[in-house]
């Protein structure tokens, strides 16, 4: 009798495991490509941070960083209050510096389901002795901005993003 | 003491800017070592020249998913920022031949951020670079006055390059060094204001702008890559960097940049869209950047690390001078007043030097109880009380006062002076044609001055000759009948190097009280002929210095007695085997020239020595000519036996002898000289040496001959061949 009970069970573990696991699998990301194309600004190269946002406007990740010596990042103020404090390891999506009139591409992970969800995408620069622009470029991520081209407002002139096949 | 706007300034700006020249420096010769190491690394491709732009996208292209950027670093490493089939995005070294990975990027060292950091601002951010450009425009004004100050110490530009005259380890080196770096300094000095000027925005605007066509949506044909004309006639070492098109649409370009101009490229057609060429400001940054920093070249690294060293050394040598010289200026201090002297010296120096030797006689003067006064000669005015005026001065430039001496000819003419003696004593050296030129046209306003009489002829002194000086103090203290102690300061190096010699054998006395002593060195010493032995008898004395002949490996001395002199009669005193202390003092500049196929050496009584030595030790065979003067064919004697077996040997190829004192023939070295004007002419102009070698009067009046040869016959200055090294003298 017992026996038999147990394996009356045996289902309901089953499926209970696998909402279990399907709850733990990572959501599904994809690769985007993002060039950052610089205004003729003269001056040293600069640094460039692009974020995710959520809905409330706070940060959520950090996606990519142009620019590798870590003893600036404190010029870039905003994003250093959220990054400061945990220091996630950053070595894998960091990238050089990026120079007055030149451009840089660099691949970018979002996770789908962060798309059209009132997310947005962030890129704030700051350069050594000149200004620091905490929203040089801001849109929300949606289907149709992912694959368009969005203006600065500060050193960078533009940026374009493309997803990867 | 009065210097020139050229010294005053060049000495000003380093005063001001000393401390970050240093750290500079510093940081520098770290630096240099960064494009060595990484010319070293081996990710260079032999083919570079020959593999086409075409071959290399298209491997790329076919070992990755997609190329995003390519690069030709200053090394000629190519870069390619690449999106790998696993969407990751990479940048690496690759071999343009073939597309596969070479390595990864080197990283910086954190020595060379922590370097580069420290060498262009200090730590400071714009601060720093700002003090830093600043430092560099006062590093390239100091090459421009040392450049100045150089020509005008070697007597004019085009002497840039011709003999410096040594006057102490410092000075020497500084010029001597300062000839070969200031070029290297002033393109470092120059560029890095340059790159100054760039970081503060401050050059020209010259921004390339790229005018883009409208799209005009057609059905364009696909060229494919690799038939693009550009990219296979374009070699992958001719191109900086090419970004490739960010997607496929049409206004997507290409971007190529070349070393002297940009293109966009139609990437389906494959068509120029724009080209620019860069503005000169442009390409003098990319110059700048390579000649500041030696990116991608271990030759010019090199040099900049010896500019590093330079710098150092110049600084460290430049203070070293300038403090010597203040500390020599100090001394002079006057007691007794222009108006109550009886000797009033007057000095025309430059660098000082003239100034010290000013000071030796006028304190011998003081020591002996007269009364004299010492200044410039720019503060020449009258003066009450005064006997006689003595005028020592060097020359500046070409011919030029010293700049302590530029009102004298001005003052001379207004000032009331009363009836006046005077002497002049030039300071100047035999390398430079307007030898002594300031000290001839100050006698000459002299002589013409109706005021003055002359007490003692123009005496010139040749590189700061101590010999010289002291020949004249004799002069003037016999015409003056004043006894003077010229006190030297004796060099310690001398007492140290003592050691000790054995008298092998001496000759007896000759005709002239001379006679010629061998001795063996007791422990290892260097030497050759032309060396100088120095002999001391007491602490308190000077030490005397004979002209070596080195035969078999011992010493031959010849020397002349005098009634008075010390050290003669002492050498006199000693016998065979007796051993003696002494010094030897290397004097390169009196060694036998193997730069030279033939010699002609002069020399008069005991100045035959070195010759001696010289002659037994021709082994090559090389023409020797020897001219001798003596007083009588007795005189020769004790030398004729080294001399024929010489001979015999064909050691020597001719000798000429002069005698002075002879019945039937009265000649002086000098006369022979003049007899034989048209062999000293050719001599001298196929690159022949000659060697002087006796006592000063000699030596002036077979300079003199020298001079009305090479004027006459070569029409060129005896300076000329002074400076080639052709004319080497050691007189006394």
């Amino acid at each position: 009798m017992m026996i038999k009970r147990y394996f009356k069970l045996i289902p309901i573990l089953l499926v209970s495991a696998f909402i279990g696991f399907g709850f733990s699998f990572k959501p599904k990301e994809s690769h985007y490509k993002c060039m950052i194309q610089m205004t003729n600004y003269t001056g040293e190269g600069a640094y460039i941070v692009i974020s995710l946002l959520n809905t409330e406007g706070e940060y959520e990740k950090t996606l990519y960083v142009q620019g590798d010596d870590d003893e600036w990042y404190f010029d870039i103020t905003d994003w250093w209050d959220f990054y400061g404090k945990r220091r996630t390891n950053l070595d894998a999506i960091t990238g050089a510096t990026i120079s007055g009139g030149e451009r840089a591409i660099s691949v970018i992970d979002i996770e789908d389901d962060k798309l059209d969800k009132g997310y947005t995408i962030r890129f704030e620069s700051a350069v050594e002795d000149q200004e620091y622009y905490k929203d040089d470029v801001e849109f929300e991520l949606t289907t149709d901005n992912v694959k368009g081209k969005t203006e600065g407002d500060g050193f960078i002139r533009y940026i374009r993003m493309m997803p990867q096949k | 003491m009065t210097i020139s706007v050229w010294r005053f300034s060049h000495l000003m700006l380093a005063l001001i800017s000393s401390i970050f020249i240093v750290l500079a420096s510093l940081t520098g010769m770290v630096l240099a070592f960064e494009p060595i190491s990484n010319q070293l690394q081996d990710y260079k491709v032999e083919s570079m020249d020959e593999v086409s732009l075409a071959t290399t996208i298209l491997n790329l292209a076919n070992t990755y998913d997609e190329v995003l950027h390519v690069e030709v670093d200053n090394n000629e490493f190519v870069i390619a920022s690449v999106l790998t089939n696993e969407g990751e995005s990479e940048t690496f070294y690759v071999n343009p031949e073939t597309g596969e990975k070479l390595g990864d990027i080197i990283e910086k060292a954190s020595v060379f951020k922590f370097a580069t950091n420290l060498h262009r601002s200090l730590f400071l951010k714009s601060t720093g670079r700002f003090i830093i450009g600043l430092v560099s425009f006062f590093l390239f004004l100091m090459a421009i006055t040392g450049i100045i100050l150089i020509a005008k110490r070697q007597g004019g530009i085009t002497r840039w390059f011709s003999k410096v005259v040594n006057e102490n380890f410092e000075q020497y080196y500084h010029v001597l060094l300062g000839r070969y770096l200031l070029i290297p300094i002033s393109i470092v000095a120059f560029t890095g204001v340059y790159l100054s000027l760039e970081k503060f925005d401050l050059l020209p605007e010259s921004d390339i702008k790229h005018s883009y066509p409208e799209v005009v949506e057609v059905d364009v044909v696909r060229t494919p890559i690799s038939e693009f004309e550009l990219f296979r006639s374009l070699k992958i070492s001719e191109v900086k960097s090419i970004e490739f098109p960010f997607s496929e649409d049409i206004e997507d370009y290409f971007f190529i940049k070349l070393a002297d101009k940009e293109l966009l490229f139609n990437q389906y057609s494959g068509d120029i869209v724009s080209e620019q060429p860069y503005a000169m400001v442009q390409m003098a940054s990319q110059w700048s950047f390579v000649l500041h920093t030696g990116s991608g070249t271990i030759v010019w690294s090199v040099v900049l690390f010896l500019v590093c060293i330079g710098l150092l050394f110049f600084i460290y040598t430049g203070f070293a001078m300038t403090l010597k010289r203040l500390k020599n200026n100090e001394k002079v201090s006057n007691s007794i007043m222009k108006d109550d002297a009886e000797y009033i010296i007057l000095v025309g120096s430059e660098t000082g030097t003239t100034y010290t030797f000013a000071t030796l006689f006028f304190k011998a003067l003081i020591t002996a109880g007269e009364k004299a006064f010492i200044s410039d000669l720019n503060s020449y005015t009258g003066y009450d009380n005064a006997k006689q005026l003595i005028i020592f001065t060097a020359t500046y430039g070409e011919g030029e006062a010293p700049t302590n001496a530029k009102q004298f000819g001005k003052h001379l003419d207004v000032t009331v002076q009363n009836k006046l003696e005077y002497a002049v004593l030039g300071f100047g050296s035999l390398m430079y044609p307007e030898y002594c030129k300031y000290a001839i046209v100050v006698d000459a306003l002299l002589q013409q001055h109706k005021e003055f009489t002359p007490k003692l002829p123009l005496f010139k002194i040749n590189n700061q000759s101590q010999e010289a000086f002291k020949l004249w103090v004799r002069q003037w203290s016999e015409s003056n009948a004043i006894a003077l102690d010229v006190k030297f300061r004796d060099s310690i190096k001398d007492q140290k190097s003592s050691k000790s010699f054995k008298v092998m054998e001496r000759s007896a006395l000759n005709v002239d009280r001379s006679f010629l002593i061998r001795f063996k060195p007791q422990q290892r010493v260097k030497f050759e002929s032309g060396d100088l032995l120095s002999i001391k008898i007491n602490s308190d004395e000077t030490a005397r210095l004979y002209s070596i002949g080195k035969l078999n490996g011992d010493i031959l001395l010849s020397v002349k007695t005098h009634d008075k002199g010390l050290c003669s009669n002492y050498l006199n005193d000693i016998n065979a085997n007796d051993m003696i202390k002494a010094g030897i003092q290397r004097n390169y500049d009196f060694h036998f020239p193997e730069y030279a196929d033939e010699v002609v050496m002069i020399a008069n009584g005991t100045g035959i020595a070195p010759f001696l030595g010289m002659i037994s030790d021709n082994k090559k065979k090389k023409k020797i000519h020897l001219f001798w003067g003596g007083r009588t064919k007795a005189s020769f004697d004790m030398y004729d036996k080294v001399i024929y077996q010489a001979f015999d040997k064909k050691y020597i190829s001719s000798i000429n002898i002069a005698y002075s004192q002879e019945q039937d023939e009265q000649n002086y070295v000098q006369d022979l000289i003049a007899q034989k004007d048209e062999f000293i002419a050719n001599h001298l102009k196929n690159e022949g040496v000659i060697m002087i070698c006796g006592s000063l009067e000699m030596q002036n009046s077979v300079l003199e001959t020298l001079q009305n040869i090479t004027n006459t016959r070569l029409k060129m200055s005896l300076s000329a061949f002074e400076n080639m090294e052709q004319i080497k003298m050691d007189c006394y």
